[in-house]
């Protein structure tokens, strides 16, 4: 059943899998992919000496690993739906949380980022919708005035609409079907017009704070664990880099949306590429600031072991989007600092530890 | 932050206004409540005005009063003369409210005395010079007040020596402290910590944040280092570092375990000696940190004790009083052992009686009895409080040997798991009927999956797994087949 540890070097983002929210610690961040013939399988990094990953099938983990109940149910979940990208696995990890089996706080973060996830599609919708209209010159106070839940903004907006697909050399039914989709994809990145800023831009925000707060820690503290967060730091200006370069191009699409919707084909592949890529760049780092967020307000010992379970778990950049050989940077640290790396314990006779789940748990409860 | 103050009455106008304005602060006392409550920038707002009037009674008993929020908070305080001289000794100073018994407690109400001995007695250029110097510093200029220490420590040491050395002066002093005994010892031992003044200010440094979660290397080296220093300058200034070093220590008895390997310099030969003072001092500590478990017991306040906080301070004094037996065990050193068997004791009884005893309502009680003709509720805040009540039972499982707890810990375990299984079939048994209503049945499902939750912490998740797969098969939601 188990390959065997591997050189783990993946080339692209699919390869490398999504990011888990587990709370078993040992499965805690793990990946899952799509493998050979397109079955599920995870993959349980370092689990002794060396930096090997163990690839194993989906449905085999939990004869191997003791897991909670919250990770059996999302477990269940995954292979009931076939998820794997993170957008999926989002969706299976919220719905497994809402049912309460990460703790009531993980519960009620789950039911708030669900309404957020709602609330954001709908103002998106509505924005995007307002930008097409001034893109053909046809911004309207009264209907802004009369707001679009009323039956008299409606029925302007359905006239404005038909305008604007004239003027756009559309079919007004081609033309909200056009912006639905514009939405579906912008939304969880979310526009920069938007007076609350979308998922994943709020995740490039926490990124950069991410950043900034290890290299201050790798400066400032004098621990065995300095080098470690410096590479931290730096994988995380990499992955910066990268994010911020997509972001400048899918904003200036997305508020090019006159030509957008008539050059449809070509410009819209680009812009759901973008958002997608976004997904799979900011996968993994949600659970990575959350938990440094926490660790802020504990003791210096208590913030050396989380950056190196952090270091365990690192979103590395797969081969295809960095020019930066990661894991052999990654592999130079470790060697260097093997006594300040801590090992997982040994995970074949590991009894749950409560303390260590609940950390996970609230790490959970503030980043759903 | 002002508000209108045209009601008529004094205590509706805020306390920043009153001060603003130079009202007479007697009612200030009225409203150290309120100053426990309002929002932190407010606080901040009103501690900056009451320290413009920090010699009346009444302020000062208003800062006695919101203490707790004064340490929690940390704002950077006016720098005074007077908070100057008591940083040497800042660490032994006892603690404030709950808080735990620090090493060797200086009373805070020696500290008026002591300052009023030193402002009496101390060369009037000298102190003035300084305090103009304070005026100066900036509230967080840590250099800048160590600057000032530099040259008050040792006048303060000098000055309060000269006094007890001095027989009318003793007398003068005697009425200073009203004829207290306890007080002028802890004047003498304040003088001990002055003398080394900068050599302790350099330690804490090195051994910062406080409290040191574990003494490691860098941390020993350090200590060895001051005490060689400060040996060289006095062999009685030793012992004062030692304890601030211990008191700056999450287990201060992680001194001990090292203190014979320590090179002191000059006062190696007191090195039995020291060890000998210190552990007595460590078990002492112990014994009062035990006995304000049985004070806090006598006083009622043992029914509010969280089980999750219960645990902690079981866990710290348990920590506290292996490493202290484990290092008299090594030097068979017998003297300690009766008086640490009685620590542990004490502790076991408030973890039997905090976590062990309360359970079946902490945790129980968070599972609702279905009423047929009410819809399910779900009481989020009674979970996580039961919840964490089952991990302190997990906690208490770890220290049950240690404690003497071993059965009462297995035996309430095992009854609380029955309990929860229990009530989770009840819930189970009644699910059926809350399919008609979306809202009842979306309750009941999250009532059975907080049940299976609670069971899975007290039991573990091979023990809840046939709860889980009962539950998926009522809600319809049964894993895949292999």
């Amino acid at each position: 059943m188990l390959k065997g540890a591997i050189d783990y070097a993946p080339s692209t983002f699919e390869e490398r899998g999504a990011a888990v929210a587990f709370t078993t610690p040992l499965l805690s961040q793990t990946r899952v992919r799509r493998g050979e013939r397109t079955k599920l399988e995870v993959l349980i990094p370092a689990l002794s000496e060396g930096m090997g990953t163990y690839v194993v099938p989906w449905k085999a983990v939990p004869e191997m690993v003791p897991m909670t109940m919250h990770d059996r149910y999302l477990h269940d979940l995954i292979v009931k739906e076939e998820a794997c990208s993170p957008q999926e696995i989002r969706r299976a990890t919220l719905k497994a949380a809402r049912r309460g089996l990460a703790g009531p706080q993980a519960a009620q973060a789950a039911r708030r980022a669900l309404e957020e996830d709602e609330e954001q599609s709908t103002l998106t919708h509505y924005l995007l919708l307002l930008s097409i209209l001034k893109a053909v010159g046809l911004e309207s106070p009264e209907m802004l005035k009369a707001g679009i839940g009323t039956e008299e903004g409606q029925r302007l907006t359905r006239q404005l609409m038909a305008r604007a697909a004239d003027s756009l050399k559309l079919e007004a039914n081609l033309l909200y079907a056009r912006l639905a989709e514009v939405a579906a994809a912008v939304a969880p990145v979310g526009l920069a017009q938007s007076p609350k800023p979308g998922r994943l831009l709020r995740g490039m925000q926490e990124l950069k704070g991410f950043r900034d707060s290890m290299t201050q820690w790798a400066n400032e503290v004098p621990n065995d664990a300095a080098p470690v967060a410096a590479f931290c730091a730096d994988v995380a200006q990499h992955t910066i880099g990268i994010g911020d370069a997509i972001l400048a191009d899918f904003q200036r699409r997305v508020d090019a949306i006159g030509p957008l919707m008539r050059d449809w084909e070509t410009d819209f592949a680009v812009i759901r590429t973008h958002a997608r890529r976004m997904a799979w760049l900011l996968d993994g780092w949600t659970h990575v600031t959350g938990a440094w967020e926490v660790a802020l307000a504990e003791d210096r010992q208590q913030q050396a072991l989380t950056i190196n379970e952090l270091f365990r778990i690192l979103p590395l950049l797969p081969k295809k989007e960095s020019r930066v050989d990661m894991l052999g940077a990654a592999k130079r640290v470790k060697s260097v600092h093997r006594r300040s790396v801590r090992m997982l314990e040994d995970w074949r006779t590991g009894e749950m530890d409560v303390d260590a789940i609940r950390r996970i748990e609230l790490v959970k409860a503030r980043t759903a | 932050m002002t508000r209108a103050s045209g009601t008529g009455k004094a205590s509706g106008a805020s306390p920043s206004a009153r001060a603003e304005t130079g009202t007479t602060p007697d009612l200030l006392p009225s409203l150290e409540q309120r100053l426990l409550a309002i929002p932190d920038d407010k606080f901040l707002e009103v501690v900056r005005l009451l320290e413009r009037v920090n010699d009346h009674p009444d302020v000062r008993q208003t800062f006695d009063s919101i203490r707790p929020r004064l340490v929690q908070m940390r704002p950077g305080r006016r720098p005074t003369l007077k908070r100057v001289l008591c940083m040497p000794f800042e660490d032994a100073l006892e603690g404030v409210g709950g808080g735990d018994v620090p090493l060797s407690r200086i009373e805070r109400r020696v500290i008026a005395p002591l300052w009023g001995i030193v402002e009496e007695r101390a060369d009037r250029h000298q102190l003035d010079q300084l305090d103009r110097m304070v005026q100066e510093v900036a509230p967080g200029d840590h250099n800048g007040l160590l600057n000032i220490g530099r040259r008050l420590w040792p006048l303060a040491a000098q000055t309060l020596r000269a006094a007890m050395d001095d027989d009318r002066s003793r007398q003068a002093l005697w009425r200073h402290l009203h004829g207290d005994e306890g007080l002028q010892r802890q004047v003498i031992d304040a003088a001990a910590y002055l003398d080394i003044g900068l050599s302790i200010e350099a330690l804490k440094s090195d051994l910062s944040p406080k409290p040191v979660p574990e003494l490691e290397d860098r941390h020993i080296a350090a200590i060895e280092q001051a005490a060689q220093a400060v040996a060289r300058q006095s062999l009685a200034g030793v012992y004062p570092l030692l304890l601030v070093a211990a008191a700056r220590l999450a287990t201060p008895a992680d001194l001990l375990r090292v203190l014979n390997d320590l090179d002191l310099g000059k006062a190696r030969r007191d090195q039995p000696v020291l060890f000998a003072q210190l552990s007595g001092l460590v078990v002492s500590n112990l014994e009062a940190r035990s006995a304000r478990l049985d004070d806090r017991a006598s006083a009622g306040e043992r029914t509010v004790v969280k089980p999750a906080d219960a645990m902690a301070t079981a866990e710290r004094l348990i920590a506290s009083v292996t490493t202290t037996s484990t290092v008299m065990d090594a030097l068979h050193e017998p003297l300690y052992r009766d008086r640490l068997a009685a620590v542990t004791s004490a502790v076991g009884a408030m973890v039997a009686e905090s976590v062990l005893d309360t359970a079946p309502q902490g945790i129980l009680s968070a599972i609702p009895a279905p009423t047929p003709d009410r819809a399910p509720e779900v009481d989020e805040t009674a979970q996580i409080a039961a919840e964490d009540h089952a991990r302190a039972l997990r906690r208490c499982d770890r220290l049950a040997d240690t404690l003497g707890l071993r059965q009462q810990v297995n035996d309430t375990i095992k009854r609380m798991g029955q309990g929860v299984e229990q009530r989770a079939q009840a819930l189970l048994q009644d699910y059926p009927q809350r399919l008609e209503d979306a809202a009842a049945t979306d309750a009941a499902e999250l009532n059975l999956f907080y049940s299976l939750r609670l069971l899975e912490l007290l039991a573990g998740s091979a023990k809840a797994d046939p709860l889980r797969l009962a539950i998926l098969s009522a809600i319809g939601e049964s894993p895949e087949p292999e």
